[in-house]
């Protein structure tokens, strides 16, 4: 017997960084997080080449699922050119050799920090949301292995306490992002740090969405055509952030979520948050020919996916160019 | 103009990261020689925070790093994670090790003798600001004892627990791959024993100096006394695919047994890592001292500092509070000034009426 019977040639690194039992452990407890939507399933969490809290919760995922043919888009807080969206990128594309996009339509897997873009995602599409705090009873429990036990009997008591009592304090419910949602009808989950406008792109979705937290060693799933409602009273309707109605100041999208950018005269403008819808605009104002995917919303208001097979990219729509499809109700 | 924005975080987080090791200048083999020659405590510090034993890869991380440990350690991490496992090294008793120095509070003389070895305990913290000047500090020699100092002695809480002092934990019988190891698993409460001292001996030392020194001035139940502190090198003896076993080399450790002195016996609080750090050892015991049936939430209770002194981890998340947080802010704000609204628009009514 020689070394070279007992192991493989060496390699400076692994492909895709990391090392073949640590994706196994992944592949194991993505499918037991798919099995259980939304609920927290405790994992290893290799250190990876980031530091933790950026996103290495994600990235362990995507290293996981990415092959040579993956094409992969990274977006931080919306965009796709934000300092540590453009690092994680660098990182996929130079461990695996994957094709990079910043395309949503292009896209096979989407690694998103805090926002889900705005154009429909389609069934042969992952998402993978980093999660700073996996734990949505944490602001009422901070103890870990109490709130699992929480979880284990769905006592969710307190959440609905908490809730009532900003409706008492505030006259109505203050949670900004991170809005706790029911997951098919039996776990709350944390959706991460999206904003409410964002949480209803994962009800009932045909893509899959995988949230991980690689400090809080914690990986969780919404599946295709899973319910995931946040946690509303019957008598106070769940509200998105008051976007419908702003305009880009830069493309002249109107309603999507935007970025607030304050401006010396004291007032503020508005910025299209998911850059590359922002991008296409642009494009398309300037007279290019661009692909445009459907939206979640219209004109401001969100429409439940059809039913039926994944849309086609529509050709264009912009504020200049309004949709004639008539904007559904709210969720 | 959008197309260049959008490509304008790519230019710059190289820029700034060229911006950083400029400021460093060249690393190559002799600047880590230097490191590794000038500094072996700090080496040790960072190898057992790391987990990772290897010296040379450890003032390698330190000169890339330009002396940040929090970034030295997670480079040795990430490097150590995709490492394969060949072997798992059979367990060493305390009697085993060849120790250097080994101290006992407890009492006046043990057993073997106290032994201090290298230490600066009884220095005179004095700069040697001459050094500044053009003078230089040569070590003087040590003087040789008439007699050589055994290489190994027995623990002190074995001579405990055979005068029925204290009680020792039952022997652990599981061995090779079967141990739980937690850089492969989860960690979660109740922590296995395993798991436990494992996240001690990675712990990050200030933060783990920081919750022992709680515990010692009174927010644990139990005082520390130093039974018996450590520092030693253990053999690794690992077998080979034929069977044959043999040592792979000697791995600088320390360890440190506390001992409370409430109720009619002994108990005992134990923490080990690799490399040599005395203040991480007696704080991380002290902390394993108050564990047992610490309320939940109090900085004794193992789930509390367990994690909260995970260096990686902690400064991990600190610094991630630089990334943009504008659309969480966003969203907070729209409630916010809804809120506010509501608030302006009921107010009139809410007047008392006279």
């Amino acid at each position: 017997m020689t070394l070279a019977d007992l192991a493989r040639p060496w390699a400076a690194m692994s492909y895709g960084f990391l090392d073949a039992s640590a994706k196994r452990e992944l592949r194991r407890k993505m499918i037991k997080a798919v099995c259980v939507p939304g609920c927290q399933m405790p994992y290893a969490s290799r250190e990876v080449p980031m530091a933790r809290g950026w996103g290495t919760g994600g990235l362990q995922v995507s290293l996981t699922l990415i092959n040579p043919r993956t094409r992969v888009k990274v977006i931080d807080q919306g965009a796709d050119d934000s300092v540590n969206a453009a690092s994680i990128r660098r990182f996929l594309a130079r461990v695996s050799g994957a094709p990079v996009t910043l395309d949503t339509l292009e896209a096979d897997l989407i690694q998103s920090r805090h926002r889900v873009p705005e154009e429909i995602l389609r069934s042969d599409q992952v998402l993978v949301l980093q999660v700073p705090n996996p734990e949505p009873l944490r602001p009422v429990q901070p103890n870990m292995s109490i709130a699992r036990q929480m979880h284990a009997d769905a006592d969710y008591g307190r959440m609905w306490l908490q809730l009532y009592e900003q409706i008492v304090r505030s006259g109505r419910v203050m949670q900004g992002a991170s809005y706790p949602s029911m997951v098919n009808g039996r776990h709350v989950m944390t959706p991460s740090p999206i904003p409410r406008w964002d949480v209803p792109k994962l009800h009932m979705a045909r893509h899959l969405t995988i949230l991980s937290a690689g400090r809080e060693k914690r990986i969780f799933a919404v599946p295709p055509f899973t319910r995931v409602e946040p946690l509303v009273f019957d008598d106070v309707p769940y509200r998105v952030e008051d976007h419908g109605g702003l305009t880009c100041a830069r493309s002249g999208a109107r309603g999507v979520f935007m970025n607030e950018i304050p401006q010396s005269d004291g007032g503020s403008a508005h910025e299209v948050s998911d850059s590359e819808w922002g991008v296409k605009t642009i494009r398309h104002r300037d007279g290019e020919a661009v692909r445009m995917g459907e939206t979640w919303y219209r004109d401001g208001r969100f429409v439940a996916p059809r039913p039926g097979p994944d849309p086609g990219p529509r050709s264009v729509r912009t504020d200049a160019d309004p949709d004639p499809v008539p904007g559904g109700g709210a969720p | 103009m959008a197309y260049v924005a959008t490509r304008g975080g790519e230019r710059a987080i190289e820029q700034s990261e060229r911006l950083f090791r400029a400021e460093l200048g060249r690393i190559d083999a002799a600047r880590v020689a230097q490191v590794r020659q000038a500094l072996p405590y700090l080496v040790d510090r960072v190898m057992g925070e790391a987990s990772l034993y290897d010296e040379d890869l450890a003032a390698l991380a330190m000169a890339q790093t330009g002396g940040d440990l929090y970034e030295a350690v997670l480079v040795l991490r990430a490097w150590r994670t995709t490492q394969p496992r060949l072997a798992v090294a059979a367990p060493v008793e305390q009697g085993q090790l060849f120790t250097h120095r080994r101290i006992s509070a407890a009492f006046k003389d043990i057993p073997g003798g106290q032994v201090l070895g290298p230490t600066l305990d009884y220095s005179h913290r004095v700069l040697a600001t001459d050094v500044l000047s053009g003078g230089a500090v040569d070590p003087v020699p040590v003087a040789p004892a008439a007699r050589a100092a055994p290489a190994q002695y027995p623990s002190v809480s074995a001579w405990q627990a055979a005068n029925d002092l204290a009680d020792l934990p039952a022997p652990d019988g599981v061995t090779g791959e079967a141990i739980p190891d937690l850089t492969r698993e989860p960690l979660l409460f109740p922590a296995r024993r395993a798991h436990t001292l494992q996240s001690l001996a990675r712990a990050e030392t200030g933060g783990v100096l920081a919750l022992g020194y709680a515990a010692m001035r009174g927010y644990g139940q139990a005082h520390p006394t130093v039974n018996e502190l450590r520092l030693a090198e253990a053999e690794i003896v690992v077998a080979h695919p034929d069977g044959t076993e043999f040592s792979a080399g000697r791995v600088k450790v320390s360890q440190a047994e506390v001992v409370s002195k409430k109720g009619d016996k002994l108990t005992l609080g134990f923490a080990a890592t690799l490399g040599w750090n005395e203040v991480k050892c007696i704080a991380a015991a002290t902390l394993d001292l108050n564990s047992a049936g610490a309320p939940k939430g109090s900085a004794t209770e193992e789930e509390f500092f367990l994690y909260h002194t995970e260096g990686v981890e902690a400064s991990g998340f600190c610094i991630h509070f630089k990334l943009p947080h504008y659309v969480t802010f966003q969203s907070s704000l729209d409630a916010m000034r809804d809120a506010a609204a509501r608030r302006s628009a009921r107010s009139p009514q809410q007047e008392p009426a006279e």
